[in-house]
């Protein structure tokens, strides 16, 4: 019959195991990252109470209140994420008058969801073999396959693509929700996400031309023959570390949600779920961003630099393997992450026009230059890593040779602070008490006045 | 089979993109729709008022703003647009480049286009773009 053969040619015959270990793999990954991020935050206030010299979050235990759940009291404040979804998922979710309903609501879907999609193709389990078999008759095709949620030739260009994506989300939200903080937070964000993603779409150019693929297993595949690109390419990796802070919002680049200037910035006007789903999605975005940056300069699973030891090596293709070669990758995520924080509770906020300035006058030309010199070393063969450690080194020290020669704007220069220790007052002129006596009693004083002299 | 040649040409390889879309939407919308849902709903006269750090609100948020912003997207635009040529260059390049005679010639065209890049960095720069005050 016609339309049954027309039906057999749209249904393949059998299916690769990539598919099925690729689905597998994201619906294990994508649960693993929801509750990583939700103890992210956990993790974010612990550090910042450490850093700040007090204690945290330590109170709320996995008892529920319940009387004969005592014993799981306390438990260092670990029941605080559970505590805290289960909150805002019980609060009001109200949106204000004279927002713009669609896209208010749109804008946290919008935000979340490419961050969620995000790290698919990041290969946490390196490869694994699969032997043929069949699911109720149906083939399976077996062989090597990768241990991600998405096993394409596109590769990290898809990463970038998504990456691009979680834009929308901050400008959505910043125009619907009618407020001047919200509209201000949601510019600011847009320009400043806009501006960052050149300077990484840069740096990620050195690395693939050093690795010559797109995908992610060859560019670790690369740096298990030819050492750590962060060795390599030490230029390129600080870009990509600025530009992926800048893009998660991170401090010091946190300006769309600079609570002294623009009280929340675009999730002013959000409450209950809709804010926490724009709160889970800059954790996610964290994640991402961190697993790109391992991928890329860390390595990805390799546990050692330099050292091909068997079990995370990409030969090693046995479920042992995959388990430890997870764990390295994760721990790197997380080493990186915990730097993140570090950054924030340490350094103080750009002002926004620094922001900007930093990202169109420094960091693009750097960027830049280091593809001219990258594309230099690949057409004279010289990929390896003291060559181009050499290379990173030569190019540093000619811009710092060049840069007093550039043009340098006047504005912005550092104004020494009248009475502070870089421009001291002159003790001559510090008057402590008024020199007419009487000037004081003018004054409504309560009590008796300090005598001064 | 080298882990490099793993990943699939064929259109059977993005399957698993649909499960991962369904997956984040879901998330997503079920979240919303369940505070919806079980959170309360209580109207107040001066509740649907935006913050303004307790001031009344003057004029409307939908206001004209800043050229500057426009003038970072173009230039977005036209530098996006250049990285975006250079990733097929940067996959092909280091495969052909030492020992090959077209070498030469793919370096010194993409240095040409780089050329380009720079010569609109700069008429920005002279023009004030990247000035932020």
């Amino acid at each position: 019959m016609p339309e049954d053969s027309f039906l057999s040619t749209l249904l393949p015959e059998s299916l690769p195991a990539q598919v099925l270990v690729s689905a597998a793999t994201f619906v294990l990954i994508v649960h693993v990252v929801l509750l990583t991020v939700a103890y992210l935050i956990y993790l974010e206030r612990k550090i910042s109470a450490y850093i700040q010299d007090r204690i945290g979050p330590n109170r709320v235990g996995f008892d529920f209140g319940l009387p004969w759940l005592a014993f799981l009291k306390g438990f260092w404040g670990l029941g605080q994420p559970l505590a805290d979804g289960l909150k805002f998922l019980l609060k009001e979710d109200y949106a204000p008058s004279g927002v713009d309903k669609a896209l208010f609501t749109l804008a946290p879907l919008v935000a979340i969801v490419p961050a969620l999609i995000g790290f698919a193709i990041i290969p946490w389990g390196g490869v694994v073999s699969v032997p043929d078999f069949d699911i109720l008759g149906f083939p399976i095709v077996g062989g090597d396959v990768t241990v991600a949620g998405l096993a394409v030739n596109v590769g990290v260009v898809y990463l970038l693509a998504v990456a691009g994506l979680g834009v929308y989300g901050v400008t959505l939200g910043g125009w619907a929700s009618n407020s001047k903080f919200s509209f201000l937070g949601g510019l600011r964000c847009t320009a400043q996400m806009i501006s960052y993603e050149l300077p990484l779409g840069m740096s990620l150019l050195a690395v693939l031309l050093l690795t010559g693929t797109l995908i992610p297993m060859g560019i670790i595949q690369h740096q298990f023959e030819h050492g750590w690109l962060i060795f390599a390419q030490p230029i390129a990796a600080v870009v990509f570390f600025i530009a992926i802070l800048a893009e998660a919002n991170r401090a010091p680049f946190d300006n769309a949600e600079a609570e002294q200037e623009l009280v929340g910035g675009y999730h002013t006007e959000y409450s209950s779920m809709r804010f926490a789903l724009f709160f889970l999605a800059e954790y996610a975005h964290m994640v991402t961003s961190c697993a790109f940056f391992a991928l890329l300069f860390l390595g990805g699973f390799q546990a050692i630099p330099f050292v091909n030891d068997p079990l995370t090596s990409p030969e090693a293709t046995g479920i042992l393997a995959m388990l430890a070669k997870f764990a390295v990758f994760f721990g790197k995520v997380v080493f990186l992450i915990c730097f993140m924080m570090v950054i924030r509770w340490s350094l103080p906020r750009l002002r926004y026009d620094q922001v900007m300035m930093l990202g169109w006058q420094n960091v693009i030309p750097l960027s830049l230059a280091v593809i001219v010199m990258t594309s230099v070393m690949v057409y004279l063969g010289q990929i390896g890593l003291v060559p181009m450690l050499l290379a990173n080194i030569g190019l540093f020290l000619l811009l710092m040779l060049i840069q007093p020669l550039l043009p340098s704007t006047t504005e912005n220069k550092r104004i020494p602070l009248y009475g502070s220790r870089f421009n001291p007052i002159d003790p001559a002129s510090v008057q402590t008490a008024p020199s007419d006596p009487t000037a004081r009693e003018d004054r409504p004083v309560q009590g008796t006045a300090p005598s001064i002299g | 089979m080298t882990p490099t040649t793993l990943a699939n040409v064929d259109l059977v390889s993005y399957l698993p993109l649909g499960l991962i879309i369904t997956m984040a939407v879901g998330f997503a919308v079920a979240n919303v729709v369940l505070t919806l849902i079980i959170g309360p709903k209580r109207e107040g006269k001066t509740k649907g008022i935006a913050y303004e750090s307790g001031m009344n609100p003057v004029g409307t948020a939908r206001k004209r703003f800043n050229v500057r912003f426009y003038l970072i997207a173009m230039v977005f635009l036209v530098f996006d647009v250049e990285v975006v040529f250079l990733y097929p260059w940067a996959a092909t390049f280091p495969n052909i480049a030492p020992g090959s005679p077209d070498g030469l010639m793919w370096l010194i065209r993409i240095l040409f286009f780089l050329f380009t890049t720079v010569i609109a960095y700069i008429y920005g720069y002279r023009k004030g773009v990247f000035k932020f005050d």
